[in-house]
């Protein structure tokens, strides 16, 4: 049965394939803004999140200055990157933290994936679209951090001027989409088996590791960097800060943003690949 | 609207295991188990229809029902949806249905309802004086005043229902599916979203596919029911066909002025039933039981009426409940 559908009291009608994709499009920026109000709604838990960056990042000023005491300089790294460093991949963590309370993961363990597929949306497209909303919520809380280094000098503004700063906005971008596609291929993983908390509790810690948010791969050894540089860790984080501190500047800048961008085309055609195999297995917890 | 041919869906989970290592061996383990949610069922709903797709406790209607929205994908057997099938062409599917899982909701928990609505509407293309208009008669027919700005996680069970069908609807969707919509919902609730339901389908001509354990649902708003267990379809159509095919009778049920009237007198087409009599009877109580096919209700009436003199009559159909508690335990329906 086919023909043109009858609408009722609306003018919502089958639209062309272009028609569908503005719509599916348009359909994303509400599913992300919505996200961002949902995890600014609750005030105690914006004011907690705040807090605890702000701690976090105090804390590992204190750490990385003890560890450092009066030594200048540690494998060519001296003290103030190496603090400013800690500082800005506190912060990553923060926003970076994957899993959050409305993850891929978490609704296909209590069968809310029902409703995410009931949406006119793709479920790639939509969860991202959720988890960049998410993510952007952080935004504000982050900045009051940098904000904090900044004022009290453990933070210095980023190597090569305003383009240094541009460079590393647009390589912070791709880090966090390298990011929340890395998670969401992982997550998907919940439609195969559902016990897979222990699993990406591993997953977080070896992603948090091999990124470089907790320790600088400059002070990694040889060959474990060599092996990090074929994952898709390190574009997350390191690449960025690698940016900021003008560690990789001009054309190997270039290139190392190339290569996140290379990331984030691969982990995309991936999750969806897994997608449509994961969509034969779906199945919906309770009723 | 809808053919479904040969429905099948079948859940697999692994074994689990207990003891020792129980976690462990869970996962190690090969052996799996399978339920068969769905056992081949084949039916239509036309436009404009509204169905009532009933049965027991875990009988495959919620299975079913995700099959045809496209959230789930069949083992076997095919599906189509106004000539898409469902899970293939998922997202175009979804923008012309609307769906209530009564046990679960679409809203957004820390968001006041309107915010959820709102989000709805943009997902679903509407223009803004196409979703006020919308929101105004939804807001008006469900009576949502009171807690429009109510975050979602404040309301009571049956102020979510409401906003539930509204966010299902605000987009005009030709065709609903409503699972359970009335569940844990008072008798006043309960009638508000019949009331809506009916006129849903009689005015817009929205085809309704209704699921519910609640029979006053299923007599108040279905012509047409499906009756499934174990995922097989026991009956398909008229729900008056069905209850003749159980009780092919009416009774009148009349109270006597006086103790003593003489003898009875059962007009043409009627038996006298004895009903034995109970505390709450203040007088004496006759049931005459017929064949409305048979013997139209208002003949009788006027027969009974004219032999014995009557304080108050009551017409009754045999009930629902018993004829579908019947097919229930029998698991079959009556040729
Ligand atoms: N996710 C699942 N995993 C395993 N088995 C499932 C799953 N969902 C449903 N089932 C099984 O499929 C069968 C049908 O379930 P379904 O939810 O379709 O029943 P139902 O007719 O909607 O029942 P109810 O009236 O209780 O809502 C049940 O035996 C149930 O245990
Ligand atoms: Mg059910």
């Amino acid at each position: 049965m086919t023909g043109p559908v009858a609408t009722s009291t609306t003018g919502a009608t089958t639209a062309a394939p272009a028609g569908h994709l503005a719509a599916q499009a348009r359909a994303l920026v509400a599913i992300g803004r919505q996200s961002v109000r949902s995890a600014l709604a609750v005030r105690s838990e914006v004011l907690v999140s705040g807090v605890a960056v702000l701690v976090r990042v105090v804390l590992v000023i204190l750490v990385w200055r003890a560890v450092y005491g009066s030594t200048p300089e540690v494998v060519g790294v001296d003290r103030s990157t190496a603090v400013a460093y800690a500082v800005l991949g506190a912060v990553f963590t923060n926003v970076l933290n994957p899993f959050w309370r409305s993850s891929l993961e978490v609704r296909v363990r209590q069968g809310r994936i029902a409703v995410d597929l009931l949406r006119p949306v793709g479920l790639v497209p939509q969860t991202l679209a959720q988890q960049v909303g998410t993510t952007a919520a952080a935004v504000p809380r982050c900045v009051l951090a940098v904000l904090l280094a900044l004022v009290i000098g453990a933070l210095q503004a980023p190597a090569g001027g305003v383009l240094g700063l541009l460079a590393f906005a647009v390589s912070t971008v791709l880090g966090v989409a390298v990011a929340l596609l890395c998670n969401l291929v992982v997550a998907m993983t919940a439609f195969w088996t559902l016990e897979v908390g222990g699993a990406l509790m591993v997953y977080r810690a070896v992603a948090q590791f091999a990124s470089g948010a907790l320790i600088p791969l400059w002070f990694m050894p040889g060959w474990l960097r060599g092996t990090l540089e074929w994952l898709p860790f390190q574009a997350q984080v390191f690449t960025p800060l690698s940016v900021y501190f003008g560690t990789v500047r001009g054309w190997d800048a270039v290139g190392a943003v190339a290569v996140q961008a290379l990331w984030v085309v691969l982990l995309a055609l991936l999750a969806q690949l897994v997608w449509s195999r994961a969509l034969h297995r779906v199945v919906v917890q309770g009723g | 609207m809808i053919r479904a041919e040969g429905l099948v869906k079948e859940f697999t989970r692994p074994v689990r295991r207990t003891g020792p290592l129980a976690g462990v061996r869970s996962l190690l383990t090969r052996e799996r188990v399978t339920t068969r949610a769905v056992d081949g069922v084949s039916f239509t709903v036309d436009r404009g229809e509204l169905v009532g797709y009933l049965g027991p406790n875990g009988a495959g209607k919620s299975t079913t029902i995700k099959m045809l929205t496209g959230v789930l994908v069949p083992t076997a057997g095919t599906v189509e949806v106004d000539g898409r099938v469902p899970w293939r062409d998922r997202t175009r599917n979804a923008r012309g249905i609307g769906v209530v899982f009564g046990q679960r909701t679409q809203l957004w928990h820390d968001l006041p309802l309107r915010d959820s609505f709102e989000l709805v509407a943009k997902l679903y293309g509407l223009d803004q004086p196409d979703y006020q208009r919308a929101l105004g008669r939804f807001t008006e027919l469900l009576d949502l005043h009171e807690f429009l700005d109510t975050p979602v996680r404040g309301l009571s069970l049956g102020q979510r229902m409401r906003g539930d069908l509204t966010a299902a609807m605000l987009y005009g969707p030709p065709l609903l599916y409503l699972d359970e919509p009335t569940v844990g919902l008072d008798v006043v609730a309960k009638a508000r979203i019949r009331e809506f339901v009916a006129e849903t389908n009689a005015v817009d001509g929205t085809t309704v596919v209704l699921t519910t354990h609640d029979l006053v649902d299923v007599e108040r708003l279905c012509r047409r029911v499906l009756l499934i267990d174990h995922g097989q379809v026991l009956y398909d159509g008229d729900l008056a066909a069905l209850r003749r095919r159980y009780v092919p009778y009416r009774d009148l049920v009349v109270t006597l002025a006086r103790e003593d009237d003489g003898p009875l007198v059962a007009p043409p087409g009627t038996t006298v039933v004895e009903r034995p009599r109970s505390a709450r009877d203040t007088a004496r109580v006759v049931v005459f039981r017929f064949d409305p096919a048979q013997t139209p209700t208002p003949a009788v009436v006027a027969a009974v009426t004219a032999e014995h003199e009557v304080v108050d009559l009551d017409v009754t159909d045999p009930d629902l409940e018993a004829v579908i508690a019947e097919i229930y335990s029998s698991g079959r329906v009556r040729a």
